[in-house]
């Protein structure tokens, strides 16, 4: 065979490269990840793409069905609520007070959990088995009962229900980031970065966090299902978002009283969410899957 | 094992003790009166009672550290106080909805159980093949599926559209059970009512929906904690080891994978029993279940901090007991084991 | 096996013995003198108690109850009542009645209200807001017994609509017999909570926002047919008590919400009643506080709402439009008062000009409860607050639990509130003195906060002729006054609607107050 190359081209893909690939062989997780998209979009240019101001009241438009009903109009797409209010516009601010949020959320906690992660992962002895002992209490706690202290201390609201749901969210992570630490620590070449005279935070910052990227990344989506369902689910009982806001749990507990005449208004914001955390999933366990092929090679 | 015990219930001590200590804090971060949110009565009627000189259980006087022994010897006692707005005792009141929360989760956990794990176990065998596809698929949508509109879309189907099951409490009010565990199946054959057969059928008829709810999320779960952990145990080399001394699949499976499949997934379950719960309690304010979340949730609705202070406490005891005695179990099954690994769904 | 199981679990059998109501709240007590609010009144007065005097329910006359016979003196001042013999007092655990019921129940009930030296007078917090806000403890003059059985009850002057505050709900009868045994205990606060009355039923349970539980009373005096037992399973939420009515959970409702209307109207098995509503739905503005005791800023402030509108999207129609307080079925109605008409423009006009810059900010009180006459005050809340936006007003809406809210309300801590008024009983007097009379504002039913002199006269001449044309003189003056005035802008009169099931028979609306379960039955 003859040689034209000088060198021999082989091209090495990163491993971030690698699982991106291995990600791309999965139709499924590559259509989670496109909703995945569109609902970014939505949270970030819902303004220009909702039809009307969620709060705009039509007393003249009330229970309007959505327009594939015999009654339904080409104006209000997804029909109105009680006040007249078009639930499309609803649902898609409330897609991005829900999804905003969580996000939101995730990366606070996320922050902060990788940080007592490292603390813990770095020290030994009693610092680190409190704050063990501190995180699996919390842990144990339904998030829903922490959210309860909260607001019987500070009063009902959407930001005291998002402490409650960060304090929720940390511990997965500090976990997560404390035990990669401590497998890290062993390796060698962390050894030598260690025997270069690295101090600890060095140590962490340059040399594991790198290669936590993904598995953090990970743990994010998990994350993120979860936050969601909790956001709204605090909307839902009314101790979070509070009522003529269009977050989902909420628009889903004001639709009840309307479910049994104008049960779209329980179905759409309800499949928004539904849509939401399936494709948050389903982009989850398509990453796990791509890096555990990528490891196995 | 002497050993396990004696470190476990040193820590169940040392958390309950931590547990009360935060409750009793809990009355000083509320908003009102610590005194009021204790015993649930106003001042001026605690005054009344002082006056009349019955022994009201605190020194409205008395610092902090001796407010906590009294506090504590109420607790002992049983005296919980009383509920802002219903003027009920909350001991009663609790004792009455634990009972039922504990009951639903119970039935959909046993139900969840039933169904999860042979899915699992059918997952795993057939990975990569149409059966495991098909279950995972059902699974992602099972556990992304917000409980609350689950429950939801199964009152609109099943008891408004249809009209065969009913939408909320636990039994007709007709009936009449005395309540004696507060598990309503175990109390009415336990009862001597004369229509038992009807009344047992009215409380099967309440619990299919909430159950339903409840159990279609934790099926989900279980069955991918099992599929996973049976991949893995499949993978393992004392497996293969076994398929190369030539033992057939079934016996593999009884011999070696059931086992080694079941012990990871049992902690990993345990972990999952705050969902459970949390689920529980959404599902409950919507089938208006008399269990101990929709009770919380009202209180909180009513501002009914004293009923707010004492439902914690009850829940958190709880689930800080069967937490830590399932890990103790685990221990004691499995001493090898140095902590409960964590993992992911 | 299976098919059978799952057939015995999904055919709902319903059980004949008992009558589930699905309620919208739990009572405050269960004695009606104390609250004149219907959720306590449905689950009080006319299950536990009877009255001396009824109001027939399909005619709306005055008929005997506890009291046969009645003789009014020719200076209509003296009334003497027949008492009813061999009337029985439910038998509960902690009481057994040793006798039956006879003139001292009727001087305890009245005297408990009538004199603040009664010693069950300051039990359960000593105000009576209906009788109250009536003056009929000042009316009455005295309540002699005259024998075991005959009753005279003596009044400072003459008062035409007295039998009929007799009817009402909240004129029922206790047992002396059981408050002397309760005084012995020093147990007088379970007279209220632990009841004992001489109606259908008897209680035998209640838990706070769960349930009430009632059983029969086996001797009741009148021969109306009884189930075992009547259960109100409170229910707080419409859609939700809707829903159990169509599952069979429950097999009368209280207060259908108005959008829902339709969907009982199609199913086969319920029934829908309907009854042109005695009330008054209104948005009153507390008058004692400025800048709300100008009448023009009122005047303005009701023409920027369009009350049209309003009805359409809270009343779905099942409601007309107000003018006078007091609804067209009334005789005391006029049709040609001063109209508030929806004009923004002129409404901005006005409040430049009587002060009110822009940016001024107010609160609009919404009751947390539905009522036939308002069933959504949030909702209403929430429409007036886009209205005012564009006169430049901003609005908060304000709104807590429902105990709460009415006792700051009687504070007068709001600026403007919706809510509204039921009649308990067909004389037009029952709207104009307790809504809007001075004696009003401190048994707490005057949410406008509004004393005016020359109201109160006019309202009291009213009561001094028994003739209805001269009466109505009064009252039309009065809502001349109250047209231009408007210490409160009348919305809507709604229409009343019970939804009940077929199975159950015998079930009235009761145009004049509280639901009643005597001699409803199921098949």
């Amino acid at each position: 065979m003859a040689r034209f190359n000088l060198y021999q081209e082989e091209q090495h893909p990163s491993p971030l490269q690698y699982t991106w690939l291995e990600f791309q062989k999965n139709h499924i997780a590559m259509g989670g990840l496109v909703c995945l998209v569109l609902f970014i979009l939505i949270t970030v240019f819902c303004p220009l793409i909702a039809p009307f101001d969620p709060n705009l009241q039509k007393t003249g438009n009330i229970l309007v069905p959505p327009s594939w009903d015999a009654n339904g109009g080409i104006t209000h797409i997804f029909g109105t609520d009680g006040l007249g209010r078009d639930i499309l516009s609803r649902v898609l601010y409330g897609c991005r007070m829900t999804f905003g949020i969580s996000i939101l959320l995730v990366i606070f906690a996320l922050l902060v959990g990788v940080g007592l992660g490292a603390i813990a992962g770095m020290s030994k002895g009693f610092r680190s088995s409190f704050l063990n002992h501190t995180l699996d209490s919390v842990q144990a706690i339904p998030t829903i009962l922490i959210a309860i202290i909260i607001i019987a201390i500070l009063g009902t609201g959407l930001v005291n229900s998002m402490w409650a749901i960060v304090l929720a969210l940390i511990p997965q992570f500090v976990h997560q980031t404390r035990d990669f630490v401590r497998s890290e620590l062993s390796k060698e070449y962390v050894m030598a970065a260690r025997l270069d005279g690295a101090s600890k935070i060095q140590l962490f910052a340059r040399s594991i966090l790198p290669n936590m990227g993904e598995t953090l990344v990970m743990q994010a989506t998990l994350a993120l299902s979860i936050s969601i369902l909790d956001v709204s689910a605090l909307g839902f009982l009314n101790l979070g978002a509070q009522a003529p806001s269009s977050e989902l749990g909420a628009l889903l507990s004001q639709g009840i009283e309307v479910a049994y005449i104008a049960p779209w208004n329980i179905a759409l914001p309800g499949g928004a969410l539904f849509l939401m955390v399936v494709s948050v999933n389903i982009v989850g366990d398509g990453l796990r899957s791509a890096l555990k092929n990528r490891l196995l090679h | 094992m002497l050993n396990i015990l004696l470190r476990y219930t040193n820590l169940i001590i040392i958390t309950l003790f931590i547990l009360s200590l935060l409750s009793f804090a809990l009355a000083y971060l509320f908003p009102g009166d610590p005194i009021e949110i204790m015993t649930g009565l106003k001042l001026e009627e605690l005054q009344k009672l002082q006056n009349q000189s019955v022994n009201i259980g605190y020194d409205p006087e008395g610092g902090v550290l001796s407010q906590y022994g009294h506090y504590m010897s109420e607790l002992f006692s049983g005296n919980w106080g009383v509920s802002f707005s219903s003027g009920q005792p909350l001991y009663e009141e609790i004792m009455q909805s634990l009972p039922a929360s504990i009951e639903l989760s119970a039935y959909a956990l046993t139900i969840s159980l039933i169904l999860g794990l042979p899915l699992g176990f059918i997952a795993a065998l057939r990975h990569h093949k149409l059966p495991d596809y098909t279950l995972l698929s059902f699974s992602v949508v099972g556990y992304s599926i917000p409980v609350f509109w689950l429950a939801l879309i199964l009152i609109l189907v099943f008891s408004l559209h249809f009209g065969w099951l009913p939408l909320s409490g636990r039994l007709s009010l007709i009936f009449d059970v005395p309540n004696k565990t507060g598990f309503i199946l175990i109390d009415i054959l336990m009862s001597d009512i004369d229509n038992k057969h009807a009344v047992l059928l009215d409380a099967l008829r309440h619990l299919i929906l909430p159950t339903l709810s409840i159990a279609i999320v934790t099926t989900t779960l279980i069955l991918r904690i099992t599929r996973r952990s049976v991949i893995e145990t499949l993978n393992s080399e004392f497996i293969q080891a076994a398929y190369a001394r030539g033992l057939t699949t079934r016996q593999v499976l009884v011999r070696h994978g059931i086992r080694n499949a079941l012990i990871p997934i049992l902690p990993l379950l345990a972990m999952q029993f705050p969902t459970l719960l949390t689920n529980a309690m959404i599902v409950e304010t919507i089938f208006s279940w008399p269990g101990i979340g929709s009770w919380l949730i009202q209180a909180i609705y009513q501002q009914d901090y004293s009923a707010i202070q004492a439902g914690m406490l009850a829940v958190s005891v709880f689930v800080v007991l069967f937490t830590m005695s399932i890990d103790m179990l685990l221990r004691l099954t499995d001493p090898k084991r140095k902590k409960v690994e964590r993992g992911t769904i | 096996m299976t098919l059978y199981a799952c057939d015995a679990l999904i055919t709902s059998k319903t059980d004949p013995n008992g009558i589930v109501y699905c309620s919208e709240g739990s009572p405050s007590s269960f004695n009606p003198q104390l609250d004149t609010f219907g959720t306590t009144v449905d689950a009080s007065s006319h299950q536990l108690y009877d009255r001396l005097l009824d109001f027939d329910q399909t005619s709306g006359e005055i008929v005997p109850a506890l009291a046969t016979s009645w003789i009014i003196s020719s200076d209509g001042k003296t009334y003497t009542f027949q008492l009813r013999k061999k009337v029985a007092f439910h038998n509960i655990s902690t009481f057994t009645p040793s006798r039956y019921f006879n003139a001292d129940d009727v001087l305890f009930s009245f005297n408990r209200w009538r004199l603040s030296t009664h010693p069950y007078h300051q039990v359960s917090g000593g105000r009576y807001p209906y009788t109250d806000s009536l003056n009929l403890n000042k009316l009455i003059k005295s309540v002699k017994r005259l024998n075991g059985y005959r009753v005279e009850i003596t009044l400072q002057k003459r008062e035409s609509s007295f039998l009929a505050n007799l009817a009402t709900d909240f004129a029922i009868i206790l047992s002396a017999e059981y408050a002397e045994t309760l005084t012995a205990r020093n147990q007088k606060q379970l007279i209220d909570s632990v009841p004992v009355g001489t109606g259908p039923y008897k209680l035998s349970d209640f838990r706070q926002d769960q349930y009430i539980k009632y059983s029969k009373h086996p001797e009741y005096w009148r021969s109306d047919k009884l189930t075992d037992k009547l259960i109100f399973d409170i229910t707080p939420s419409s859609s939700l008590r809707l829903a159990k009515l169509i599952t069979g959970e429950c097999d009368a409702i209280a207060l259908p919400a108005h959008s829902e209307l339709e969907v009982v109207r199609q199913q086969d098995n319920l029934v829908l009643d309907e009854e042109p509503g005695q009330n008054i739905g209104f948005w009153a503005f507390n008058t004692s506080r400025p800048p709300f005791d100008n009448p023009a800023i009122r005047r303005a402030l009701s023409m920027a709402v369009d009350r049209n509108a309003l009805l359409e999207a809270i009343y779905f129609d099942s409601a007309i439009a107000a003018q006078n307080i007091v609804p067209p079925t009334s005789w005391a109605f006029q049709p040609d008062v001063k109209k508030v008409n929806f004009n923004p423009t002129a409404a901005k006009k006005m409040l430049r000009e009587n002060g009110i810059e822009d940016g001024f900010s107010m609160t609009v009180w919404a009751m947390p409860v539905k009522r036939s006459y308002n069933p959504n005050a949030m909702k209403m809340a929430e429409l007036i607050k886009g209205y005012l936006q564009d006169v430049g007003i901003q609005v908060n809406i304000v709104s807590y639990k429902w105990s709460i809210f009415r006792e700051k309300l009687s504070q007068g801590l709001h600026d403007s509130v919706l809510i509204g008024w039921s009649a308990d009983n067909g004389d037009p007097d029952n709207f104009y003195r307790p809504l809007l009379s001075c004696a009003a504002i401190e048994s707490g039913t005057n949410r406008a906060m509004w004393c005016f002199e020359k109201y109160d006269q006019l309202i009291n001449e009213a009561l001094d002729y028994s003739d209805t044309q001269e009466r109505a003189y009064f009252y039309g003056q009065a809502n001349e006054l109250l047209a231009e005035q408007l210490p409160l802008l009348p919305i809507a009169h709604a229409s009343k609607y019970q939804a009940h099931r077929k199975e159950l028979n015998g079930l009235v609306i009761n145009p004049y107050g509280g639901i009643r379960f005597g001699g409803v039955t199921k098949n």
